[in-house]
């Protein structure tokens, strides 16, 4: 793992201060995804602006019936939330299905929209991956590809996101904070049936390999 | 030393087992590595080191979670409870006792990541008010691996305490 630099953020604009003074910084919130891809080189910030003590973790109900969801929210405090269990129980079993009861104690809402694909590529910074290098290729479309896209993929990706409740509450009437909001921008373009390629067959897919700070 | 490399060390205090450890960390470091090479707790173990096989599962404020996915300098102040500091002084922890009980392990490489991880099933189960039947325990402990397959006897000493 590449050195970096800490900081702990206490509010969000310290956090948005301390990571726009330092080029390549990440935020960090439960670190399940981006602690690992620091261990395989696939992310190696200059800093690390940790967000996971920020008060964003309530789950709020509207008043027309919709939920406010704060980016922090733990995946295992959201699955079992009588509020989702009693009115969205199809997000508490997509959220239940994904990882470790130990990975969802600290993976959060935002962070689980904002991470990466597990293409094996991707993580193996000695392979060619265009969301990883933009131009270099992509080994899964003739290689390792069990689990990537079926439908929705450009000529340049395959990769597919790997949350399975995102999906699920996009299609529901739950409501999102803004910073949620947009991490599900984000996490959309992830997905290569989001992939905002030019056309099929122009270049490869470059819109993921992006400077801005990620969650983990 | 340079300030670029001051600039990747931390001074950090770190609540293990209620003792207190003023300790200056590498940004780098993981609670798991620090446990081990710089405390010399090495009840938590190191399998995949990519939160997959629950190896190194301690307790986090009380709450079960991956060690070598933690960055140690992030948990200052936070409460980490490790196989070590599970037991109280006089006697095992019952998931202890239970798993020598059913014979719930052969190498025990992973006895310590599957205790830890036991002991806050049981804790989420009693607040969530779910009964812990053996399906139940099944599914709550997918994250822990057990090479040698002793999954069965596992559930069986988790069960027991449970009911």
């Amino acid at each position: 793992m590449r050195p970096f630099a800490y900081e702990r953020a206490h509010d969000a604009a310290g956090a948005l201060a301390a990571s726009a003074e330092a080029p390549g910084a990440r935020y960090l919130a439960g670190g399940t995804n981006l602690v690992d891809l620091m261990k395989l080189g696939v992310e190696q910030p200059a800093r690390l602006v940790d967000v996971s003590r920020l008060a964003m973790d309530t789950i709020e109900e509207l008043p027309d019936g919709g939920l406010r969801i704060g980016a922090n929210v733990r995946n295992s405090d959201l699955a079992v939330s009588a509020s989702v269990r009693e009115r969205y129980p199809l997000l508490s079993q997509a959220l239940l299905s994904g990882a470790s009861g130990q990975l969802r104690n600290r993976a959060t809402v935002a962070g689980n929209l904002l991470q990466r694909t597990r293409c094996s590529y991707f993580q193996d910074v000695s392979k060619p991956c265009n969301k990883r290098a933009p131009g270099s290729g992509c080994p899964a479309r003739e290689g390792d590809h069990r689990n990537l896209a079926i439908l929705g993929h450009s000529p340049s990706c395959v990769a597919t996101h790997p949350s399975t409740w995102p999906w699920r509450w996009w299609r529901s009437a739950a409501r999102c904070t803004s910073s949620a909001r947009a991490a599900r921008a984000r996490s959309r373009s992830e997905g290569c049936t989001g992939c905002r390629a030019p056309s099929p067959s122009a270049t490869p897919c470059s819109g993921r390999a992006t400077s801005s700070p990620r969650s983990s | 030393m340079s300030s670029e490399h001051t600039a990747h060390l931390q001074p950090t205090v770190l609540r293990i087992n209620g003792a207190e450890h003023e300790l200056v960390l590498d940004t780098r470091a993981t609670l798991l590595d620090v446990l081990r090479e710089r405390l010399d707790l090495t009840g938590a173990k190191k399998g995949c080191d990519h939160g997959q096989c629950g190896a190194c599962t301690v307790l986090l404020d009380g709450r079960r979670a991956n060690a070598c996915l933690l960055l140690a300098v992030t948990l200052d102040g936070l409460d980490v409870v490790t196989i070590e500091g599970l037991a109280g002084d006089d006697a095992p922890h019952p998931l202890q006792e239970a798993f020598v009980e059913h014979d719930a392990f052969q190498c025990g490489y992973c006895t310590p990541g599957q205790i830890c991880s036991a002991a806050g099933v049981l804790d989420e189960a009693r607040a969530e008010g779910v009964a812990l039947d053996d399906d139940e325990i099944r599914e709550r402990m997918s994250g822990n691996l057990c090479r040698c397959g002793a999954y069965v006897n596992i559930v069986a000493a988790i069960a027991g305490v449970a009911r």
